[in-house]
């Protein structure tokens, strides 16, 4: 067994698989311990806010202390950020009529087209050709080209609450700053927020735990079924085994999803849980196992230690619990890996499908998907909503697999490499 | 040929017999929901109809065609006689349309997309699994990373994965659905262009898929079967290499075939869900207007006629293996 | 003295594994098998015979790998030649190999007469089917099988059947050398019966010149062969007369291989049965001295510094071990 043990961990394919869930499982209970947030909650007013840091504008302009740091290119960065890319357009757009040529005009290099219209754009010019409202347009993105330039600061005022005049309270100048650390509300959204303003990266670890939570128990199911089916099926034979692979190629052949979705829409929306789809996965999918057990223990069924088992006259339970498990041991867990990753999958599914655990209690990684599908999280470009959990899907099968490939080579020495 | 005759039968019998358990689990399962489903799809219906006898009327209507009022072997035959004359009801959710209408515009887009793209990816999948067992080294080193990436990836992420990468970033492809939105169907070429150009993405996501899968399973049989004695023993008697691995191939392409007809199911699944992603007008995308409709009997005959989709494909497999594998007429002959 | 058919010089081949260890498995064997004369192999499993029989077919593929020494068929030095050669004109004809596993060794979907099609027309590409047909038709109702075994599958064999097909096909050529591999272990008794009558025969009627025979049941090989060659981790402990490595064997392993197993011969019925103790060294790293001396029950210091050659003595009888047979004699009666 030990020696075993030390030859599946030799397997690079297992290291890796291992090592990438076991990442898996740890983050999904390491996080919630230091973020204790509810995954569900509200944050963002508004759908699909972008990943990075956000800082409490109001409480920036409170900080105690402001400090004066004079960059050398903070206003050339400034006015790049601000400079639209209409604007930009715009601008080539009057140059080029203006007859500046096509090579010496790139919008991206923000310096040298401002340095370019500074010489170039003369309001009173009369451009050939063009009408009096377009010349009013440029007149108008000279302007705020112009605001965009303007060096002055901001000038803060507060209502008096009594005679509703403005106060001046103080100005912010452009190279005044705070120290991020003296910003009491900062918040870093790894991953952005979802369609309903949630914390994509707290939601996505809870859902990455539910699903997890799902697969286990609908491959523990799917195993228990078809382990039980196929040990009774191999092992007693005759009648028991026909009407036993009667049903199972009936349900080979007639496809699980069908029946989940069946299931799924008969129970109902409010009575489907994470437990409850998990369960319904659970007996929609042992057939496989069913069928591959049975085919080992009919090969066990009359070796040599089986016989001399049933000549002392052991029970059934204990020949099949002390010389037919320990045989197939290695070939259930595979299979147990390999539905749990399909278990999480089909979870999936159902949910694009609108047929998965009900929205209200707890995120799965297949509801993220849906509720970033319906909102065209996809269409937007924000990837945010959906990129990670597809990764965080894909990573958890692929892992499984890979220790699954493992094994299988550690087994069946034909497949090593 | 007598042997094959018996085992053709033999086949036939068992399609029949999974279509009719087929067929009573479509009718028992969802009508174990709770509650009468007539009336709260008729108050769904109604909502905004002020007119009393109107709703009486449709309630009238459905208790008819459904027979809830019956006892449950009754609605049976009911719902027997009604399928067999192709009539499924009345769809809730596209009300007054049948749901016999609404099937079979969709239909004809999902065979069309994915039997084609299941049978290409088993095709190149096989090919590829075949070549990395054969050739292993570099070759295989490459491509069994990313098969078991890809074949670990579900459907649907691939599928968002290619709209996101050519659809919408590279523009290379439409968005979404069959065919232009400004376009009806007809038999131009612009329609044609349209259709063709729709069908490519959803198509690929498939066949990658598909690739992915078919390709690990082949390069370990094969792996298996060079194994096997009799390529030993074949070399050993001075049979040259290039007709064993003919031997070989043949041996590991029947297994794959019955895989295949075992497998499909799951295929055809994930497929209807790629389906969503590109809004691709074919039965997965009818059934998620269904679920999300509530319109049962949209659903139930859409699960029909999947169901029948794969017993069908499955029996033709089957009776196409019987031809290839020349131990079934030996075996069954005697 | 008969003519020599097979010759072996000194023949060493190693396994390559994948993490690039090596592993020699035959390790400087030598024999001789005269016009006539069989030859059996035994050893635990793991001992090296099964690789030893690969090894003697000449032809070498991953991770068989060929290192040093000579096989000489009928006179034909086959170590220099190129694969394809072999394959050609050694495989079949000069050769040939009886798998382990006779019940796997026939391709599934392969009607029995296409494969011997396969076979004759790899060494001559101008045969007809008919010519081909009519030859093995002869050839198995020689052996005692009928003719319709050709048009079968080999799902429609019994394992016996099975085994005996396999038997005639290697036979098909006439070739100088069989190398049989355990070709009666996985059957009843009654196939055995057969299949070892079936080997007779083919000596005797002059279809095969030699045999080398491999199986680790030696009662089989005192009843089937000439000669017996003991191997232990890849090396030949001890060679000589049938009846002699039975009943006398003189290295202290074969010795011990004798007493694991119940033989119901006259003289050997009282011997006690008794398990040789250990397991045989990792020939990725084989001990510089006696391979033996690990499980040996009259080890001596000196048998772990130095490495044992093969010591002849009288009627050609060869033992690889330092104690003098005398010796061993004496400490065997007083065990």
């Amino acid at each position: 067994m030990k020696h075993t043990l030390q030859q599946v961990f030799r397997s690079g394919k297992f290291q890796l698989g291992f090592v990438i869930f076991t990442t898996i499982i740890l983050t999904v209970i390491i996080y919630p311990m230091i973020i204790t947030d509810p995954p569900l909650s509200i944050i963002g007013q508004g759908t699909f806010f972008p990943p990075g840091i956000y800082v409490s504008t109001y409480d920036a302009v409170n900080s105690p202390t402001t400090y004066t740091l004079n960059l050398r290119d903070a206003a050339a960065k400034r006015i790049a950020n601000r400079l639209s890319k209409e604007d930009r357009l715009a601008m080539q757009e009057w140059l080029l009529a203006d007859g500046v040529p096509a090579s010496e005009i790139d919008i991206n290099d923000t310096g040298k087209l401002l340095a370019l219209w500074e010489t170039k754009y003369d309001p009173k010019a009369k451009v050939e050709g063009m009408t009096f409202a377009r010349q009013r347009y440029f007149q108008r993105v000279n302007a705020s080209i112009q605001g965009i330039m303007s060096t002055e600061g901001f000038t803060l005022g507060v209502k008096n609450p009594e005679s509703g005049v403005l106060e001046e309270t103080g100005t912010i100048n452009q190279s005044d700053f705070v120290n991020i650390n003296q910003v009491p509300n900062v918040r870093f959204l790894v991953l952005g927020t979802d369609n309903f303003g949630r914390d994509v990266l707290t939601e996505l670890i809870s859902a990455t735990r539910v699903s997890l939570m799902i697969g286990f128990i609908a491959g523990l199911i799917a195993t228990l079924i078809g382990l039980t089916l196929g040990l009774l099926a191999g092992y007693i034979g005759g009648l028991v085994d026909d009407i036993i692979m009667f049903v199972t190629n009936l349900f080979t052949v007639i496809p699980s999803f069908v029946l989940l979705i069946l299931i799924s829409f008969s129970i109902g929306q409010e009575q489907r849980g994470a437990v409850t789809v998990a369960i319904v996965i659970g007996f929609t999918s042992w057939v496989w196992t069913a069928r591959a057990v049975r085919a080992q223990v009919v090969s066990l069924r009359n070796r040599d230690h089986v016989n001399l088992s049933k000549l002392s006259g052991h029970s059934i339970v204990h020949i099949i619990l002390t010389d037919i498990l320990p045989y197939i041991a290695s070939y259930v867990v595979m299979a147990l890996i390999l539905q749990i990753s399909s278990g999480i999958l089909a979870e999936a599914s159902l949910s694009i499908l609108g047929l998965g655990p009900k929205t209200t209690e707890v995120p799965t990684l297949g509801l993220m998907m849906n509720w970033a599908m319906i909102y065209q999280a996809h269409v937007q470009g924000s990837w945010w909503a959906y990129f990670p959990v597809l990764l965080t899907i894909a990573l958890i099968t692929f892992s499984m697999n890979l220790m699954n490939t493992g094994l299988d080579q550690v087994f069946n020495p034909a497949l090593r490499d | 040929m007598k042997g094959y005759r018996k085992y053709f039968l033999n086949k036939l019998g068992w399609f029949l017999v999974t279509f009719v358990f087929a067929f009573i689990l479509n009718f028992t399962l969802p009508r174990l929901m709770p509650g009468d489903p007539v009336a709260a799809i008729v108050s769904r219906l109604a909502q905004g109809m002020s007119n009393a006898t109107g709703v009486q009327a449709i309630y009238q209507q459905y208790a008819d065609l459904f027979g809830t009022n019956k006892p449950i072997i009754e609605q049976f035959f009911l719902y027997v006689r009604n399928v067999a004359q192709g009539n499924f009801g009345f769809s809730f959710s596209q009300y007054p349309r049948p749901v016999a209408d609404v099937l079979a515009s969709s239909i004809w887009w999902t065979v069309c997309l994915q039997f084609p793209a299941i049978i290409v990816g088993w095709l190149i999948g096989n090919t590829l699994g075949a070549l990395a067992a054969y050739l292993r080294g570099g070759f295989d080193k490459v491509l069994m990373p990313i098969s078991i990436f890809v074949s670990n990836l579900p459907q649907f992420g691939m599928a968002i994965i290619l709209l996101v990468v050519f659809s919408i970033t590279l523009k290379w492809f439409p968005v979404a659905g069959g065919y232009g939105f400004d376009l009806m169907p007809s038999f131009s070429w612009e329609f044609i262009w349209s259709v063709i150009k729709h069908y490519q993405l959803p198509f690929f996501s498939i066949v990658l898929i598909a690739i992915g899968g078919q390709a690990i399973g082949m390069r370990s049989m094969s792996i298996y079967e060079l194994n096997a004695d009799y390529v030993k023993y074949a070399r050993f008697l001075g049979i040259k290499d290039r007709k064993i691995i003919g031997y070989v191939f043949r041996n590991v392409m029947l297994p794959q075939i019955t895989g295949l007809a075992l497998s499909l199911g799951t295929m055809i699944g994930g497929a209807l869900v790629a389906e969503i992603v590109f809004s691709y007008p074919g039965l997965g995308y009818t059934l998620l207007n269904g679920i999300s409709g509530q319109d049962y009997p949209l659903i139930s005959a859409s699960t029909m006629i999947v169901t029948v989709m794969v017993l069908v494909a499955n029996f033709v497999i089957e009776i196409l293996y019987g031809l290839i594998d020349p131990r079934i007429k030996a075996a069954q002959a005697d | 003295m008969g003519k020599v058919i097979l010759e072996v010089r000194e023949l060493t081949t190693k396994y390559i594994t994948r993490f690039r260890e090596d592993v020699y498995a035959v390790d400087h064997v030598s024999l001789k098998v005269e016009e006539g004369k069989s030859l059996g192999i035994a050893g635990e499993s793991g001992c090296g015979k099964s690789t030893l029989a690969l090894s003697l077919m000449g032809y070498y593929f991953p991770p068989l790998h060929y290192m040093s020494g000579d096989i000489i068929i009928d006179g034909k030095n086959i170590s220099g030649m190129k694969p394809d050669d072999i394959r050609k004109s050694v495989l079949g004809t000069e050769i040939a190999y009886i798998p382990q596993a006779a019940m796997n060794a026939l391709n599934p979907t392969q009607k029995v007469i296409n494969f011997i099609e396969d076979v004759i027309r790899a060494h001559d590409n101008t045969a007809s089917n008919k010519y081909i047909y009519e030859m093995a038709r002869v050839s198995f109702e020689k052996l005692g099988l009928p003719a319709d075994v050709l048009q079968k599958y080999p799902v429609e064999l019994s394992g016996g059947m099975k085994q005996r097909t396999v038997i005639a096909i290697s036979a098909i050529l006439s070739p100088k050398v069989l190398i049989a591999d355990e070709p009666s272990s996985a059957l009843d008794v009654t196939s055995q019966k057969m299949v070892i009558k079936m080997l007779r025969n083919l000596m005797e009627d002059g279809i095969i010149k030699s045999m080398i025979f491999i199986t680790h049941e030696l009662p089989l090989l005192y009843n089937v062969t000439d000669d017996i060659m003991v191997m232990y981790a890849g090396q030949i402990v001890e060679k000589g007369s049938a009846k002699e490595t039975v009943f006398d064997p003189l290295h202290p392993y074969a010795k011990g291989l004798m007493g694991s197993i119940i033989v119901p011969e006259e003289g050997l019925r009282n011997v006690k049965l008794t398990a040789i103790p250990g397991v045989p060294p990792n020939l990725k790293k084989p001990p510089s001295g006696c391979r033996f001396a690990e499980r040996c029950k009259f080890v001596m210091p000196q048998c772990r510094a130095i490495s044992v050659g093969i010591r002849e003595v009288e009627n050609g009888r060869e033992y690889r071990c330092i104690i003098p047979e005398d010796q061993l004699r004496e400490a065997y009666k007083n065990a």
